[in-house]
């Protein structure tokens, strides 16, 4: 076991190498930050001084020496902007960021998941075709117009929510479904897939036959062989909340690590942008990890190689 | 089961046709849009904007869904957007399923170090925020359909390897596998002639919901300000712009965000029946 | 990684979020600015940046403010004067204190220029003082500026710059500086959380008039529409680029209304005549000019809000010549001229128009306009749209062509800044160049004499003006919207002052 879990630190390990390596190559893609962080009416000297400054007149090879030497102490860099540490500024927004996911994730379990459940016990009653429509819009809708939609309902029109920024539960109710929308959709059809294939089964039938009762066979059968392909979803799908938080974050001025990841890739900001694509992978890699051991945990057939 | 192949000889569905006829009806518009309306998307009326559409009071008969905020036909835009949803969502596929359905094989047939290799490729991309990619690649390539389709590309492959591999994987271990291998089949063979057949619906299926979210995010880029360039009408770029007239010129954004959402809906369901039709448990 | 104040952070999000933030509005009336983003630093001579300006320009002062063509209003320096064609001289206000009780001293103005001038500390404002070249302090309240050529502009300095406390800057490191500011502004910082909120409070020592609001709140919103939708569920007091088309709701509101100021900004489209093609020939050039219908775009792209520019000095600036004719919506002349230059009906002219998308007001869709409208003497334009970033570096380096739209705003109300920074054979923005225009305005920036001055810059205009190195297009109107419950007039340079707003009763 242990033998594992070190195999599965290195992979983690490599990966998220991959990505520090992948983010300077492109970043580097980008150009220089100098020209748009000085303003407009610059000398051409003026800016050759100030990427001087700033280190960005070194040959590339030593530029990512200096990177990923900085990486192995921990030490991501200065923002150029802010001139504060490119790390602190992330973790200092990185809760607000969470508290969203998590807002939505909680709304897809609570939500999704049960709907998808019920939907395919019932295949084409009308609870099945409320909630396959629902899933279909909820996929077919670009987040922010959903976003905008919700804000002039229920911010503007009715004033029940407030429309931006951090503070009570009530800040969260709008963003958090914005945001948890797509992905609810996405997972509602496919825990009905799941459970359809399921409850179609032939050991499920020999289930009834037994004499079990429907909730038993459903929830204690049914739902023990949804879990693998549902969790696998819900996993990929916080990753994708994590980094999907981007446009919401923008339309409800969520001060979250989305809206921080696109000035800086705007204002060409590169030890933070390095930072938040870092933070982001080292989550995900973590969510990953979990969602392989709970396999694990709930299905003890599965071991690893 | 003796026969490898799965194949049932069925009646198709009723969800199934209905997709299958709204992706047909969008397919006809782009193909045909120039015939249907001789209007020029792109011709502009200063001297009448955000005209409404000819139902609503204040509109005409020249122009059935009214005109933009620069003065340019609605329905016109709307039919020659259909074109971009169609070359975008198809080339993505194409692409994306391309690139992801071998590494996927790859990674399943093989195993070991391989899959390995491949798995931690799927991470690094999978981790990897999209927006980053997309800012890069339009800083280096410019903005331009090549440049929309190739962000969507790259970013679309991982959801086939993950998929084609677990499928590979368990079809490896099946008797029909190790029976043509007892005969001496090359691996090639095996995997062209006994693994690939009994992918095809999977990935068929997973292709018509990436159509979809290649649509929906090629409108999330001109949000951004990373989409299409502007001469060109796309359905994306249209409902961008719209978000800013919900208040004063409400069929701006809605028309096409009607338009995605059907076509959307149409690849969906389409992509629902044929899931039932090629795998019916 | 750091783990442990990630998860404190989370705990303690979840747990203010039980709790209503909810600003006391009654008693003590709180001012909610929103522009699109938050400040970069509270250090005020790091950034140069707008949005960052209007926060820290509410906490430091500067030694004049600029108020139009040649007026300075004094702020820190009561006086100055040009005791030679080098060199400017300053009279400092005298029982000024920094907020933290320092006195402010002539030492405190020299700091600030070198500061910028630094290399170490990577100022970006380095080009606003880049003219001084030396600078004196006889006694605490007198400040000489050298300069290497005579500068026409207020005292060499091509833009105002804040001034920091000289002594609380020596004993702190640049990292608790920029977000620890001690200026001698109206306002103090409160509290900063970064893209949340930056909340100010009046400065009980301020020099000035007390300002009437004592608590102000910027509070950044990205998205236009949500700035909006804000400022309608009164979450906001100030909103900024409001979009032209939400105009007539916010007017019609029930808690809204409208404020504008004529913008120091120009919007134009440059052609690239260092690229080949057509657009080096200037018959070519001139005929697009006559072929737009510039009005038209005003009324029907920007609401009305813009005003069209005949010259390449804005109408608010000093030199601007009243005289000036520009060019008029004449598609005969356009056709005729088009013909003369080889291209009868526009044949074999493809253009690509380069823009921005969102930096300025409507610029994609004044963009599209022109297409639209070139469309009509025969000359085929598409637009495309460019990420800033990299649409500024490439402007630079003169890749961007054949046309390219930009903006260009100075707020100090003088043409130099705006001639050598988009027109001169020498400006980062320029691809375009005439001797004879180099030569007139490079002698109207050393001039002295006020009306020698103007007539130099009434020539540059109408070099520029036959040469035609432009689509000339409008100056913009800043828009902004308020809650009815505050009177305030904005500024054209884009700069918000909370001390200038009022309460209504």
């Amino acid at each position: 076991m242990i033998a594992v879990l070190i195999r599965r630190l290195l992979g983690s390990l490599t990966v998220l190498a991959g990505v520090a390596a992948v983010v300077f190559a492109i970043l580097h893609l980008t150009g220089d930050p100098a020209a748009v962080m000085l303003p407009p009416d610059a000398t051409h000297e003026e800016t050759i001084a100030f990427r001087h400054a700033l280190g960005f007149d070194r040959p590339l090879i030593v530029q990512f020496g200096s990177y990923a030497l900085g990486l192995a102490h921990g030490d991501l860099g200065d923002s150029l902007r802010h001139a504060k540490p490119a790390l602190g500024l992330v973790l200092e927004r990185l809760p607000a960021t969470l508290a969203l996911a998590v807002f939505a994730l909680v709304v897809l379990l609570v939500v999704a998941i049960p709907a998808g459940i019920i939907s395919a016990i019932a295949p084409n009653s009308p609870i099945d075709w409320v909630v396959r429509i629902f899933a279909l819009v909820g996929q077919s809708a670009p987040t922010y117009w959903i976003g905008l939609m919700l804000i002039l309902i229920f911010g503007v029109a009715l004033g029940w929510l407030p429309v931006s920024g951090i503070g009570g539960l009530s800040h969260l109710i709008m963003p958090g479904i914005t945001l948890g929308l797509f992905s609810a959709a996405k997972v509602m059809r496919l825990t009905r897939a799941a459970m359809l294939e399921i409850l179609g089964s032939d050991y499920l039938r020999t289930a009834y036959a037994k004499g079990l009762s429907v909730p038993r066979v459903i929830l204690g059968h049914g739902l023990r062989n949804a879990y693998i392909p549902i969790v696998t979803t819900v996993g990929v799908e916080f990753g994708t909340l994590l980094s999907g938080a981007i446009i919401t974050e923008n339309i409800f001025a969520w001060p979250g690590i989305g809206r921080l990841a696109v000035q800086a890739v705007a204002e060409r900001d590169f030890p933070v942008v390095e930072a938040v694509v870092l933070v982001t992978a080292t989550i995900f890699v973590i969510i990953n990890a979990l969602v392989d051991l709970s396999y694990t945990a709930l299905d003890p057939r599965i071991r690893y190689e | 089961m003796t026969d490898d192949v799965v194949r049932r000889k069925r009646a198709p569905n009723a969800t199934m046709l209905a997709g299958g006829a709204i992706v047909l009806i969008v397919g006809f518009i782009a193909l045909f849009a120039p015939h249907l309306l001789h209007v020029d998307p792109n011709l502009q009326d200063l001297a009448s904007t955000s005209v409404p559409p000819a139902f609503v009071t204040g509109g005409n008969a020249h122009h059935l869904l009214g005109t933009d905020h620069l003065g340019r036909d609605m329905l016109a835009r709307i039919l020659f957007g259909s074109r971009i949803a169609v070359i975008v969502g198809l080339s993505v596929v194409l692409i994306g399923g391309t690139i992801g359905v071998s590494l996927g094989l790859l990674a399943g047939y093989a195993g070991g170090w391989v899959d390995d290799a491949i798995g931690r490729i799927v991470d690094v991309q999978l981790a990897f925020p999209f927006i980053l990619l997309a800012v890069a690649l339009v800083a280096v390539l410019g903005s331009s359909v090549t440049t929309v389709i190739a962000v969507l590309g790259v970013t679309s492959w991982v959801q086939y390897v993950r998929v084609v591999r677990a499928e590979t994987k368990s079809l490896r271990e099946r008797d029909f596998i190790t029976a043509a291998k007892a005969t001496g089949a090359t691996n090639l063979r095996i995997v062209v002639k006994h693994i690939v057949p009994n992918i095809t619906s999977v990935v068929i299926v997973l292709a018509t919901f990436e159509v979809a979210r290649a649509i929906i995010l090629e409108s999330a880029l001109s949000f951004l300000g990373l989409g299409v360039p502007q001469a060109i009408p796309s359905w994306g770029a249209m409902l961008a712009d719209g978000r800013q007239f919900l208040d004063t010129a409400w069929w701006i954004g809605t028309f096409p965000g009607i338009a995605i959402m059907l076509t959307v809906l149409g690849v969906n369901i389409f992509g629902d029946g044929l899931r039932d039709y090629v795998d019916p448990r | 990684m750091r783990l442990r104040p990630v998860v404190f952070g989370i705990a303690l999000t979840v747990a203010t979020l039980g709790s209503s933030a909810a600003p006391l509005r009654a008693a003590d009336p709180v001012v909610t600015i929103s522009q699109g983003v938050d400040a970069d630093t509270l250090s005020p001579i790091r950034t140069t940046n707008t949005p960052t300006f209007n926060v820290v320009g509410n906490i430091y002062d500067y030694l004049a403010v600029p108020e139009g063509p040649d007026k300075n209003t004094p702020a820190l320096a009561v006086s100055w004067k040009r005791i030679s064609p080098l060199v400017v001289e300053y009279k400092l206000r005298q029982n000024v204190k920094f907020s933290n009780g320092d006195p402010f001293t002539s030492d405190d103005v020299r700091f600030t220029v070198e500061k910028i001038k630094d290399p170490a500390y990577r100022s970006t404002q380095t080009t606003y003082v880049r003219e001084i070249v030396k600078i004196e302090t006889p006694d605490p309240y007198t400040v000489r500026f050298f300069t290497a050529t005579p500068q026409a502009t207020l005292a060499g300095i091509r833009r105002a710059v804040y001034i920091v406390d000289a002594k609380y800057w020596r004993a702190h490191d640049d990292k608790y500086l920029e977000d620890h500011p001690i200026g001698t502004g109206p306002y103090m910082l409160k509290s900063w959380k970064r893209d949340e909120a930056v909340e100010l409070e009046a400065n009980p020592t301020y020099w000035g008039k007390a300002p009437q609001v004592k608590h102000v709140v910027f509070k950044p919103i990205p998205d236009a529409a949500a700035r909006v939708a804000a400022l309608r569920t009164n979450e906001s007091d100030i909103i900024t680029n409001v979009p032209p088309q939400y105009v007539s709701t916010l007017v019609g509101g029930r808690n809204t209304q409208m404020a504008s100021a004529k913008s120091v900004r120009l919007l134009y489209i440059a052609f690239n005549t260092i690229q080949q093609g057509p657009q080096q020939n200037k018959l070519v050039r001139q005929a697009l000019n006559y072929a737009l219908d510039v009005p038209s775009i005003v009324k029907n792209v920007l609401g009305g809000r813009a005003y069209p520019v005949p010259s390449v000095i804005p109408s608010n600036f000093f030199g601007f010549d009243e005289h000036a004719v520009g060019y008029t919506h004449d598609l005969a002349k356009a056709k005729a001229l088009l013909a003369k230059a080889g291209y009868p009906d526009g044949k074999g002219i493809d253009f690509v128009i380069n823009t921005p998308d969102g930096r300025y007001n409507r610029d994609k869709e004044t963009a599209e306009a022109v297409a639209g409208q070139l469309a009509q003497v025969g000359v085929h334009a598409t637009v495309k749209t460019n990420e800033w970033a990299n649409y500024t570096a490439e402007i630079a380096k003169k890749h961007i062509g054949p046309l390219y739209l930009l903006g260009w705003g100075v707020p100090n109300y003088d043409p130099d800044g705006v001639v050598t920074g988009i027109l001169t054979s020498d400006a980062p923005n320029s691809a375009w160049s005439d001797a004879d225009f180099d030569k007139t305005v490079f002698a109207a920036r050393a001039e002295l004499d006020p009306v020698k001055r103007k007539a130099l810059y009434a020539k540059a205009q109408a070099i520029a003006h036959e040469e035609a190195p432009w689509l000339f297009l409008f100056q913009f109107e800043d828009l902004y919207a308020t809650s009815k419950r505050i009177a305030w007039q904005p500024r054209g340079d884009e700069y918000i002052y909370a001390k200038d707003i009022s309460l209504r009763s």
